[in-house]
């Protein structure tokens, strides 16, 4: 459904993505991922035909967006980082401008808007001025905005920025609610959002993307390693060296505090006991032991901001 | 054409459902009520004097030149400065407060959205010219007058005014804050007023004829004294239809930008 080759932007000198090259399929929900200022943004505003490329193509639905917007656009339902929402329209009414401008025939015109207020539970304000209502009715109304034309493509930029947390709830079920009949890229730096949501994983960095896959393989990326954490009583102990002897262990590093350490093993069985009875015997005073699995975000921060050293510093900083 | 009507009719809604647009024009009928009665009883002091000075000259006769012709001047003075701050919120707001990407993300070209906006600027300027319309029609109450001068004098002044509009939305769709826009758009007005001023600088008859040309005071001038000239309408017509074209480059600029 969408397809994108050798994408690169510029503005000026700096060089907000570089040769991107993945490809959406019909009926997928697909997360963007990276930190502030990865390129996320971008990608999706030349993905809407918003903005053109500097190099590459990209196509949706066959139409290529810098050739033929207009095609592409009846195709897309797009909420950017701002919810472009004019502040002296009723919410209904607005919805109602935004279904002409996207074609909308007039026989489905009153039931689109309608469901479209439904689904994002707009209801209650419907008939208030958009101003006078809360970011996160204003992030809703954005919302409803992309789905009044049930375009087959849909674009969310940020699309749970604002809101609260039975809302985000809420947008996420919707989320789930949509995926099959319409193909959704969102993008995000909430990673509970994405595992939630979405079933293909696309990590975007400083304009190029480091990892795209399913979230399943993304999060066995270590396949056949686990990572142990442990609690000692004696502080600032020279841990490190003497659980490097002990058979299996592939790597220790200090954790959060100074009695806190994260070991990365092997995946075998008896591996949490072996270190177990190697920190007892060396007597450094076993307080907790726990099997950690590599999660999300774990993945993200490594492909992310490099090293797991800086992973593990980035973690203490939160 | 769907499209360009759902987009001036949002934007018409947007003039004449807020108390913006009433209170421009009720501050313009304060101004029109000060000065019309005031320049129409001189007037009709001047036509009982007339009787015992019979070498008056008879244009100080004709209501059109001593009545209509300043309330025009005055509609003119008000339009130039008017019109840029009814069209400056039409895309620096929008640009301003995002609202610009659900255009730019829509199925319509650049033209439909220009040329809806262009239209709902016409519809707040044709009610502003109805609004000082209504001051010699009532005054057909204590006097017969010539309707179709009059008519073509009002829709001289109308062109005039999307002349204005065109160049306000081009000035609005080159920056993203209202002030900036408005100020330029008043520029722009006056500035094809003071192009005028090049028909006493120049000595070649060449020079002459084509400021004459350019100059907005000739065209509106035979048009206010109930002439239609097709080259009039030419010039004012491509004048309109440049800067919309202008406009509408600008917004498609945004795009390959």
């Amino acid at each position: 459904m969408i397809e994108v080759q050798n994408l690169t932007k510029s503005y000026g000198g700096i060089t907000a993505i570089q040769s991107l090259n993945f490809k959406v399929n019909k009926g997928e929900v697909v997360g963007f991922l990276g930190p502030n200022g990865a390129g996320k943004s971008t990608t999706m505003k030349i993905i809407t035909g918003f903005m053109a490329p500097t190099s590459g193509r990209a196509t949706v639905g066959g139409y290529d967006v810098f050739e033929n917007p207009i095609e592409v656009k009846k195709r897309i339902g797009y909420l950017p980082e701002t919810p472009p929402v004019y502040g002296d329209m009723k919410v209904r009414d607005y919805l109602k401008y935004v279904a002409e401008l996207k074609g909308v025939p007039k026989d489905r015109m009153a039931k689109n808007v309608e469901r479209a207020i439904e689904k994002t539970s707009l209801g209650a304000v419907e008939k208030r001025l958009i101003q006078n209502l809360s970011k996160g009715f204003r992030q809703r109304v954005g919302i409803a905005q992309a789905l009044v034309s049930e375009p087959e493509v849909l674009i969310l930029d940020e699309p749970t920025v604002g809101l609260d947390p039975k809302q985000v709830a809420e947008i996420r079920d919707l989320i789930k609610e949509l995926r099959g009949q319409h193909t959704i890229i969102l993008s995000t730096h909430i990673l509970p959002e994405v595992q939630a949501t979405c079933e293909r994983i696309i990590i975007i960095h400083r304009g190029q993307i480091v990892a795209q896959d399913s979230l399943a393989n993304l999060t066995n990326l270590k396949a056949g390693q686990r990572r142990v954490q442990l609690k000692v009583r004696k502080a600032k102990a020279q841990l490190d060296q003497s659980l490097s002897s002990v058979n299996g262990v592939i790597g220790v590093q200090a954790g959060a505090g100074d009695q806190d350490w994260m070991i990365d093993a092997d995946a075998s069985e008896d591996m949490i006991e072996r270190i177990a009875s190697h920190v007892i015997q060396k007597g450094y005073g076993l307080l907790e032991i726990t099997s950690a699995k590599a999660d999300l975000e774990d993945v993200f921060l490594k492909l992310t901001y490099g090293s797991n050293q800086a992973a593990t510093e980035l973690e203490q900083g939160v | 054409m769907s499209k360009v009507m759902a987009i001036g009719k949002k934007e018409i809604k947007g003039f004449y459902l807020s108390p913006n647009f009433y209170v421009v024009c009720f501050l313009c009928a304060a101004i029109f009520s000060w000065v019309y009665p005031n320049v129409l009883n001189k007037f009709a002091m001047a036509l009982q004097t007339a009787v015992y000075q019979p070498d008056m000259p008879k244009q100080q006769l004709n209501i059109h030149y001593q009545v209509f012709l300043p309330q025009l001047n005055i509609l003119n003075l008000i339009l130039i400065f008017v019109v840029p701050a009814l069209t400056m919120r039409l895309f620096a707001e929008e640009k301003k407060l995002h609202t610009f990407d659900l255009l730019l993300t829509s199925p319509v070209t650049s033209a439909q959205i220009v040329a809806g906006k262009y239209l709902a600027a016409l519809s707040a300027i044709f009610g502003l010219c109805f609004l000082s319309f209504l001051y010699p029609a009532a005054t057909t109450v204590f006097a017969h007058l010539n309707w179709a001068p009059l008519i073509i004098a009002f829709l001289g002044i109308f062109i005039v005014g999307a002349v204005y509009a065109a160049m306000d939305i081009f000035a609005s769709s080159l920056t993203e804050s209202a002030v900036v826009a408005y100020v330029l758009a008043v520029i722009f007005n006056m500035a094809v007023w003071f192009v005028g001023i090049g028909v006493d600088v120049v000595d070649s008859p060449l020079a002459r004829q084509i400021f004459e040309h350019i100059s907005l005071n000739q065209h509106l001038m035979a048009l206010v004294e109930g002439t239609i000239r097709t080259n009039s309408l030419i010039f004012l017509g491509s004048l309109i239809f440049l800067f919309c074209f202008l406009c509408e480059r600008v917004v498609e600029s945004s795009r390959w930008r």
